[in-house]
């Protein structure tokens, strides 16, 4: 296997920067408006500040802001050019080989000790032993095929992103799959950790400063990441942008960073060096969240504009991941890594040796698209955008495909479908105000369950979803009871809870997080979809021989909110 | 205008009385037109005719213009012919019956061509074969296919209004050609122009929904695309829509009325469709379930009145 780009970053680093700053000036066409942008933008961020620092940068900003229409444009440009680089330079990260090969050593033992804490106490000999790990991560998907394109292509990995915790298990599932490391954007506030700083700064991770709003900076960031494509670099985004606070799947995306990939292979093609770009779409499955609690009362504090009062406070976040990491240990493929079929820019499918082929599987030049009516490749901002915005509407169809659902998922569904229907109103936050009002007998929840996974199953033969490995083989009482248990040891308010008389619906919250995952898929109650996006057909779900709710199913369907 | 500079290729998909035109508009702009037809090919000047879908394939730009029932087809052989650096655009007014897919996600899926657009407005075949002063409006996403489809039509008689809200203008043409049968019918029933224009305005209000609920932007609906588009009908006794309105509202049976018409109305299989679209997504179309009502043959004096009951 050749060496992935990323191994000579530290020589190529300054070359990159000078690049990134040269392309940024030259594209600066009203240097005024620019500085102008950043001084407000940054004046207004610093506002309230009251560190030394801070201020200081604050008042350099209002000088900057002042002094700028007395200005002449050598002078702003010499201004707009010293920015760039002090930027550039902060964004641009640094690769270490001896790190990374250290890492590669150390990644398998510290995500298990993430996974399983008392290990390192108990058993440190273990911590070496992969199959450990193998358990409870599996890495699903076309990986012999990714392996061949990034040979010769350059991938760009665009998972789910559901927990602080993907970053972790995506760059191990990379790693295990035997494919080489892609350099990411991550959180400034991840490099004051002065520990995991080192990692990531060594691994090819880029900073990116979230608090920094204004143009100048979006536009270094999405020229720096078009040179690092440009140059092969193997690339990791998350185009939610955050993490899903809903537990859904993404179905809008951000698409700046991953638009940034249309003007790459063009400039590739510009340069008589055509490197391809694969998309690679994928998603990161949870039995349990890690931050689901957090996640869903930030959600609906959203969505309910001021209607949703918090009622539970977290515990604290080392207690819980501790809690996390123990209750995911006991559960086999508790997580699921699943690549999904890899595309190009423009949304076609890619074949082993690299080729594209339309929907009706003729082969397709990719550099046609960026082609003008003349047969020049053109770089055209506008163009790309609208190529970007297919490609992600692609992107999304390929996390409803390859979405793994669990146990987790699936119970949370049918219980919130059963609470739906005794809600006096069919309203969302009416139904989430159910709590503990109602019991279902074990053997009617895990009949709806084993009714929605046969569904399931003909939607996974039409590559509509996949069921993961539990979920597919076990019987409803099974199901039920994995979920119980899944929900039991973690979270502080408990989902559902085995009483004499059944199964008590206890927090719908959870069970509303949960079920999220499936609501795309029309499986769960879909009160997600984006503006402008038509909520999920929802699947008829109820098994023929459940008396008492055939015909309040209905009502309660009939009575969706649009 | 820089009418010296030499304007480009573009391929006609289409011999009917709408590409005649389209082939007819461009060249007098001065384009180089390829006009793909099956049928006898009446002489067009500066029209060149072929059968053969590799020449058509040579122009960059294509506009498509046949029936929406072959189109599908029609595509799927174009597009053995065509790459990513081709621009498609198509002037039918009419959706799928499978899914209410528009002509554009057609042409994504039967075809490796992503740069698409959509004609559309009030401007009449026959104003384009006489070069008659018009408007009409391209809807695309990409800027390029605006500009094509402008430097391709535009001349002194024709101006082009662009939306990039494609999809609201395909659906907005489809749902016109629909309402512009209840406007022949209430004209033949002998509706004033208050009536009229009450009937239109309800038309536009629940269309404008159902665009919102199609994904589209609703104001596309009260544009040229939209309300201008239907507003001509008005005055367009030979517009086949209003035809078939007018004959159905004789008492004339729906085959007769296709007859008198002379020419393909595909309102009359979208109607039912969008009436179930409405009914699936909860939005109110009174005007449309009358339409498919007269369309099933109910004839009743009393349908007007109902709307506005």
């Amino acid at each position: 296997m050749s060496k992935a780009p990323i191994f000579g970053f530290n020589e190529h680093r300054e070359e990159i920067v000078r690049e990134v700053v040269n392309r940024v000036v030259a594209g600066t066409k009203d240097s005024l408006l620019v500085l102008n942008d950043a001084a407000y933008h940054e004046t207004k961020r610093l506002e309230t500040a009251r560190r030394p620092h801070d201020v200081k940068e604050r008042e350099e900003w209002r000088t900057l802001a002042r002094s700028l229409g007395r200005m002449g444009d050598g002078e702003r440009r010499r201004r707009l050019t010293e920015l760039t680089e002090r930027y550039a330079w902060d964004v641009a990260g640094n690769f270490n080989p001896r790190v990374y090969s250290l890492s590669k050593r150390l990644l398998p033992p510290l995500v298990t000790s993430l996974l399983q804490p008392t290990m390192f106490l108990r058993k440190p000999q273990e911590l070496l032993n992969l199959d450990v790990l193998k358990a409870h991560v599996s890495i699903e998907g076309p990986i012999a095929k990714i392996q061949k394109l990034v040979q010769d292509g350059t991938a760009v990995f665009v998972p789910t992103h559901l927990s602080n915790f993907d970053s972790i298990v995506f760059g191990y599932a990379l790693e295990a799959a035997g494919l080489p490391p892609a350099t990411y954007g991550a959180g400034k506030n991840l490099f004051s950790n002065p520990v995991l700083s080192f990692f990531m700064h060594n691994l090819g991770a880029y900073r990116v400063d979230r608090r920094l709003r204004h143009n100048l900076y979006k536009d270094i960031l999405k020229t720096y990441s078009c040179v690092l494509l440009e140059r092969g670099y193997h690339s990791l985004f998350f185009p939610g942008g955050t993490r899903s606070r809903s537990g859904g799947i993404e179905r809008r995306l951000k698409l700046g960073l991953v638009g940034s990939a249309v003007e790459a292979y063009a400039r590739t093609l510009i340069a008589g060096k055509e490197r391809r770009v694969y998309f690679i779409p994928a998603t990161i499955n949870y039995l349990i969240t890690l931050e689901a609690e957090t996640l869903i009362a930030d959600y609906l504090s959203e969505a309910g504009k001021g209607r949703f009062i918090i009622e539970d406070d977290e515990s604290t976040q080392l207690d819980r991941l501790f809690t996390f990491t123990r209750k995911l240990f006991d559960m086999r493929g508790a997580v699921v890594i699943r690549f999904g079929e890899p595309i190009d820019p423009f949304g076609n499918r890619v074949d082993d040796e690299g080729m594209s082929h339309d929907s009706r599987g003729r082969a397709v030049d990719p550099a046609s698209y960026v082609k003008n009516r003349d047969g020049e490749v053109t770089l055209d901002a506008t163009r790309d955008a609208q190529y970007t915005r297919e490609l992600g509407e692609a992107i999304c169809a390929g996390y409803e495909s390859d979405t793994v659902a669990m146990s987790t998922h699936v119970v949370a569904a049918a219980c919130f479908h059963r609470l739906r229907e005794i809600a006096p109103a069919q309203d969302l936050f009416t139904v989430l105000r159910q709590r503990d009002v109602l019991t279902v007998p074990r053997d009617e929840l895990a009949r709806d369950v084993s009714a929605m996974r046969e569904k399931m199953k003909e939607m996974e033969q039409r590559g509509q979803i996949r069921l993961g490995e539990h979920l597919r083989a076990a019987s409803g009482g099974d199901i039920v009871e994995r979920a119980a248990r899944s929900f039991a040891g973690y979270h502080t308010a408990r989902a559902i809870e085995s009483r004499p008389n059944g199964i008590a619906i206890v927090d719908p919250n959870l069970l509303f997080y949960y079920q999220n995952r499936l609501a795309a898929h029309g499986l769960g109650w879909d009160t997600l979809a984006p503006p402008g996006m038509l909520p999920a057909v929802p699947v008829q779900l109820r098994s023929v021989g459940s008396p008492s709710t055939t015909s309040s199913g209905a009502a309660a369907a009939e009575g969706k909110t649009p | 205008m820089s009418q010296t500079l030499a304007k480009k290729h573009i391929g006609v998909l289409g011999g009917g009385p709408w590409g005649i035109a389209l082939a007819t508009a461009a060249a007098r702009a001065g384009a180089q037109v390829s006009m793909h037809t099956r049928r006898e090919p009446p002489h067009h000047a500066g029209v060149h005719v072929t059968t053969d879908y590799a020449e058509i394939a040579r122009a960059s730009l294509v506009v498509v213009a046949v029936p929406s029932t072959v189109v599908r087809e029609v595509l799927r052989a174009l597009g053995d012919h065509l790459d990513g650096h081709h621009l498609v655009v198509h002037g039918i007014r009419g959706l799928s019956p499978d899914g209410l897919e528009t002509v554009s996600d057609i042409v994504r899926k039967e075809t490796p061509v992503r740069r698409c657009g959509a004609l559309g407005g009030p401007v009449q075949a026959y104003e384009l074969l006489r070069g008659r002063p018009s408007a009409m409006v391209v809807g695309s996403r990409f800027p390029e296919v605006t500009a094509a489809v402008t430097e391709a039509f535009h001349s002194p008689s024709l101006k082009i209004y662009s939306t990039p809200d494609i999809r609201g203008l395909e659906w907005a043409s489809a749902l016109v050609g629909c309402v512009a049968i209840g406007v022949g019918y209430a004209q033949q029933a002998g509706a004033g122009p208050g009536l009229l224009a009450a009937l239109i305005s309800t038309a536009v209000d629940e269309s404008a929904k159902l665009l919102a609920m199609a994904g589209a932007d609703e104001r596309t609906m009260l544009g040229l695309g939209g309300y201008g588009d239907l507003l001509a009908s008005i005055g367009l006794a030979d517009r086949p829509e209003v035809i078939i309105g007018k004959a159905l509202a004789q008492g004339r049976s729906l085959e007769d009325a296709v007859t008198d018409a002379h020419l393909r109305v595909e309102a009359i299989t979208v109607i039912p469709r969008i009436v179930g679209f409405a009914k699936q997504h909860r939005v109110k179309a009174p005007t449309f379930d009358i339409l498919a009502e007269i369309l099933a043959g109910a004839r009743p004096e009393a349908l007007i009145p109902r709307l506005f009951a």
